[in-house]
């Protein structure tokens, strides 16, 4: 930082929250001209459940903007340039920011690991290794081999397709070269760091900058040249010596055969032998525990091959929301995971809808949910159960103290489900307040990441539409789900005679592992009681 | 077209011949097009099977010479070359005539002929007859080989051989000059000598069998230059001329200095090169390195995804129990099996007298690798058996990893190490640690003791050794 030039750094997406690598732009607050204080907000992002807006972490004039409404970012990715600004937080390290300097117009724009300067230099064999991915990506699966051994790469042709434990990210290289062999393949779990390819003759950016890992050539190979005198004597024996061991894994022939026919990479499995020697068991063992910590919904949503649908007509393709990718993400998981048992109840509401009436008037108006809510909340603490979530790794079942209920909210962007918190310690009007204006945000988009999470039960009422009973599924990590139904005049038979009755259907799904089928019956029949004889509802309390 | 085949391998060499064998095995439609009337390849035609037959008869030729010393004493021996030679061509012809029956009776198609690709799926053969013929195939291994390479302009002369025409046995040369002192001239060298040839070689490193752990190679140099009239290093061939008698070399040594020697005979052998020329790949997608070898990936398939290369075209070592083992993986991946070729260790196995052999690491590849290893010597001045024979020159050697004490290479010098380095090579793919040579019980009174005695001084104690405490 010798010379006073404005210094050029750039914003980063910061880190958003638990698990949310990255969001779909819907609105830039800024112009590249701008300058901007820290706090402001400078950009609005969609991420799978909510809108939130992004505020900066610096003072500075705002340069370059990289990205576009619409364009999917993700955390670590750079938004903007800026100019003038102190060291900020979100530039990892205070050397990075100096390389900015150097040649700040040779940054690609979408790429956080080619954030350091640029110093061309021909070299003759280089491996190429994995970029940093983003904040906290210390690894991942490849998916893809997008180029192959003769390829003449580009700079910033993508090269893989990796899986994170966040998402699938496409890395594009930051050299240009002829590939001369692929170090890694589809499959196989590779860290931030680890060569991938070996590519000849390219220009690569030289590593100025040891903060971060850096796409670029670390170890220089050089080629062997093969002279030959005109007369004189190689030696024969340079053919005999044995090719250079390969991977040094020390497993059985058997052994890696097993786990290639498993599909599983060998250099990954621990070893529990002498010497770290890998037995059969250690494969097997691998191979349960990825099958066991390996979500199992997801995959199975598109591992089935598609029919070509052009065949019967003209199609459109669109790609999926955020909120969309999520629900289908989540409830394959939850579909495939948990064994689901539906029980189906009717439960009498003449007397409930006239004091929902009763209550509607002096009051504002009341839904039938707040009441069902107070009801649940009250089971669940009468059956625990209910208000529990499974551990399989431990094999332990977790009981929790408090109880938030999930409501699902149907919005033009899909579904949600925010949840209110300690409803127990609330009355059925404070309820419904809440309940009012937690839908009105949810359409608005206004709802937050936190009013999302930490659900007990969730309750689905899908009545306002209609229907006489559905199957609800669970909104894993909870273990049950309460489906409401359109309610309807029924005859009940009463004491010899057919007596007109306000029944509400009911539909309750539960995880069977913690739940047995005759708690699920004595839970659902005594919501129905409970709110069959709504004078007990404490109100008010 | 005329026919189709699932497989067609060409060349039937020992990669070629075990590859259509095991397709024909699992069940696949096979053809082998090969220029000879067997199979059989370099290996047995003109390798190591009729060098191992003369270089059995050397080694009989020597242990009753040395028998002098235990005072048992032959006459001087006397030598049928002719007969020498039938014996030779006899067994060839038995191993050669056999893989002929086990060819038939597997059904498999031999066209006898040369193979030139049309295309991706399709070749032209020339038959022996001169006829040609156009065969289909859903995939093709090549498995052509190598031949000895050549120096360049060098004068047309039946006294300059290579390893094929050493093999044919023509006379014994009262003077030979081997050129290249790697394991072809060197395992030819010792027969000649046997034989009665006055040998000399000339090599351009500073030692005989470069590539090999220097220990090893200096127990042999140790005694080649007792019995060689004469062993030059780091010396280089200017010239060679033909005069009457033969052939004259000009040498230059290290410091430039030429002088000139004269021989009846002059065996070049410098190394193989691939046959991968002449086979129409241009007309293919396979690809071929600058030096002539055909790139493969891990399953041995070429950038031809119909087409696979195993044994010396695909790559070094050139070693027939490579291209075997290739083979069979390449046919298994054709066969829709997950397998791969990964070897942990490929031995290696220098036929002379001493023997020398050595799989997995060698010092040589840990020093460049920058690779902490622990080397264990067990000389065999203390085994017992190597007293018995009188031969106890020989050196067994482990290279150990310091932390996980797993054996990474083993190397031997002496008589029987060719036999000797299997359970080298066992140990390393098992994965095996020191302890597990040290505590598994070797036979007595036999060399493989050695093995087992080396781990031990691993740990420090060794029961025919004794190492005074530090």
């Amino acid at each position: 930082m010798t010379n006073n030039k404005a210094i050029m750094t750039e914003f980063k997406l910061p880190e958003l929250g638990e698990n949310i690598s990255q969001g779909t732009v819907t609105k830039i607050l800024v112009k590249s001209g701008d300058a901007i204080k820290k706090g402001q907000n400078v950009l609005e992002l969609e991420t799978d459940k909510a809108v939130l807006e992004v505020p900066s972490n610096t003072d500075g004039i705002v340069g370059e903007i990289l990205v576009k409404s619409g364009s999917i970012v993700k955390v670590g990715q750079s938004i903007f340039k800026l100019q003038g600004s102190s060291s900020t937080a979100s530039s990892p390290t205070p050397t990075e920011t100096k390389t900015f300097q150097v040649k700040s117009e040779d940054q690609p724009s979408a790429e956080p690991a080619k954030a350091a300067a640029v110093a061309s230099g021909p070299i003759d064999i280089m491996e190429i290794k994995l970029p940093a991915l983003g904040e906290n990506i210390e690894k991942g699966t490849v998916t893809k081999v997008l180029v192959k051994v003769g390829d003449m790469l580009q700079k910033g042709q993508n090269i893989l397709e990796i899986e994170t434990d966040k998402a699938v990210l496409e890395v594009p290289s930051s050299s240009e070269g002829l590939i001369k062999e692929i170090l890694i393949k589809a499959g196989a779990v590779i860290k931030v760091g680890q060569p991938i390819f070996k590519i000849e003759g390219g220009i690569v950016p030289q590593k100025t900058t040891s903060a971060v890992p850096q796409a670029g050539p670390v170890v220089k190979t050089t080629v062997p040249i093969e002279t030959i005198a005109p007369v004189s004597t190689p030696s024969s024996l340079s053919s005999l010596t044995p090719v250079p061991i390969r991977k040094d894994i020390p497993a059985a022939p058997s052994v890696r055969l097993l786990a290639r026919e498993l599909g599983i990479d060998i250099a990954l499995v621990p070893g529990s032998g002498p010497g770290g020697r890998i037995s059969n068991n250690d494969v097997k063992a691998y191979c349960k525990m990825l099958n066991t910590t390996r979500p199992a919904g997801g995959g199975s949503v598109a591992s089935q091959p598609l029919p070509n649908f052009t065949k019967w007509g003209s199609v459109r393709r669109e790609a999926m929301s955020n909120v969309r990718r999520k629900t289908a993400e989540h409830l394959s998981h939850a579909w495939s995971s948990i064994p689901h048992v539906t029980q189906f109840d009717k439960v009498d509401i003449t007397e409930l809808e006239k004091l929902r009436k009763s209550i509607s008037g002096t009051h504002k108006k009341i839904s039938v949910t707040p009441f069902i809510i107070k009801v649940i909340a009250l089971a669940l603490k009468k059956f625990p159960q209910f208000n529990s979530s499974i551990d399989m790794t431990t094999q332990e079942t977790i009981f929790k103290d408090y109880i938030n209920i999930g409501v699902a909210v149907d919005t033009d962007r899909g579904l949600l489900v925010p949840v209110l918190k300690n409803v127990d310690k609330m009355t059925v009007l404070q309820i419904s307040d809440e309940l009012v204006a937690m839908a009105e945000r949810a359409k608005l988009r206004k709802t937050t990441i936190e009013e999302m999470q930490g659900g007990c039960f969730t309750i689905s009422n899908l009545g306002g539409i209609g229907g006489t009973s559905f199957t609800p599924i669970i909104n894993w990590p909870e273990v049950a789900i309460l489906g409401i139904s359109r309610g309807s005049m029924e005859p009940i038979y009463t004491d010899g005679n057919f007596v007109p009755k306000l029944m509400l259907p009911l539909s309750l799904s539960y995880d069977h592992r913690v739940i047995d089928g005759a708690d699920g019956a004595r839970f659902i029949r005594w919501v129905c009681e409970a709110l069959g004889q709504p004078t007990s509802l404490e109100l008010n309390k | 077209m005329s026919s189709f085949f699932q497989l067609v391998v060409i060349g039937a060499g020992p990669g070629g011949y075990a590859a259509a064998f095991l397709a024909a095995d699992l069940g696949m439609e096979v053809a082998i097009i090969e220029k000879e009337i067997n199979p059989g390849g370099v290996c047995l035609y003109r390798g190591c099977i009729p060098s191992k037959a003369f270089l059995h008869v050397a080694k009989i030729m020597n242990e009753a010479k040395h028998a002098q010393a235990f005072g048992i004493e032959y006459s001087a021996p006397k030598i049928d070359i002719n007969k020498l030679r039938d014996w030779k061509k006899s067994v060839v012809s038995k191993l050669t005539g056999g893989l002929g029956q086990l060819t038939r009776a597997r059904k498999i198609k031999y066209f006898q002929g040369e193979a030139s690709f049309i295309n991706s799926n399709t070749l032209k053969v020339k038959k022996a007859d001169g006829s040609f013929e156009e065969i289909g195939f859903k995939n093709a291994i090549l498995a052509t080989g190598s031949r000895p390479s050549v120096i360049p302009n060098l004068p047309k002369s039946p006294d300059i051989w290579d390893s094929t025409t050493a093999l044919e046995l023509e006379n014994i040369p009262e003077n030979l000059l081997v050129v290249g002192g790697g394991y072809i001239g060197m395992e030819l060298g010792t027969v000649y000598h046997e034989l009665g040839s006055k040998v000399s070689v000339v090599e351009m490193t500073p030692g005989l069998l470069p590539g090999a752990d220097r220990d090893l190679a200096d127990v042999l140099y140790k005694r080649v230059k007792t019995l060689f009239s004469k062993i030059m290093l780091e010396t280089k061939v200017v010239k060679m001329e033909t005069n009457p008698n033969g052939i004259t070399v000009t040498f230059a040594d290290k410091d430039g200095k030429e002088f000139k020697e004269e021989y009846n005979k002059v065996l070049v052998s410098i190394g193989r090169r691939p046959n991968s020329e002449n086979l129409g790949l241009e007309n293919t997608k396979v690809k071929i390195t600058p030096r002539g070898f055909v790139e493969v990936n891990d399953q041995r398939q070429t950038t031809d995804p119909n087409i696979y290369a195993i044994g010396d075209i695909a790559g070094d070592p050139m070693l027939a129990h490579k291209a075997s083992h290739e083979g069979r993986v390449a046919v298994e991946s054709i066969a829709g099996k997950r397998v791969a070729f990964e070897p942990q260790a490929i031995p290696a196995v220098v036929f002379t007298d001493p023997e020398i052999s050595w799989c997995g690491l060698t010092e040589i590849d840990a020093a460049k690798a920058g690779r902490e290893v622990i080397v264990t010597k067990f000389p065999w001045a203390a085994s017992g058996r190597a007293l018995t024979l009188d031969r106890t020159e020989g050196l067994t050697k482990l290279i150990i990893d310091p932390k996980t004490q797993r054996v990474l290479g083993m190397g031997i010098v002496g008589v029987g190490a060719g036999d000797m380095i299997a359970e080298g090579v066992v140990a390393i793919e098992m994965g095996a640690v020191a302890q597990d040579l040290k505590l598994s019980i070797h036979p007595h009174p036999t060399l493989s003791e050695t093995i087992m005695e080396d781990a031990e001084s691993f740990f420090g104690h060794s029961t025919h050794i004794y190492k005074p405490k530090k």
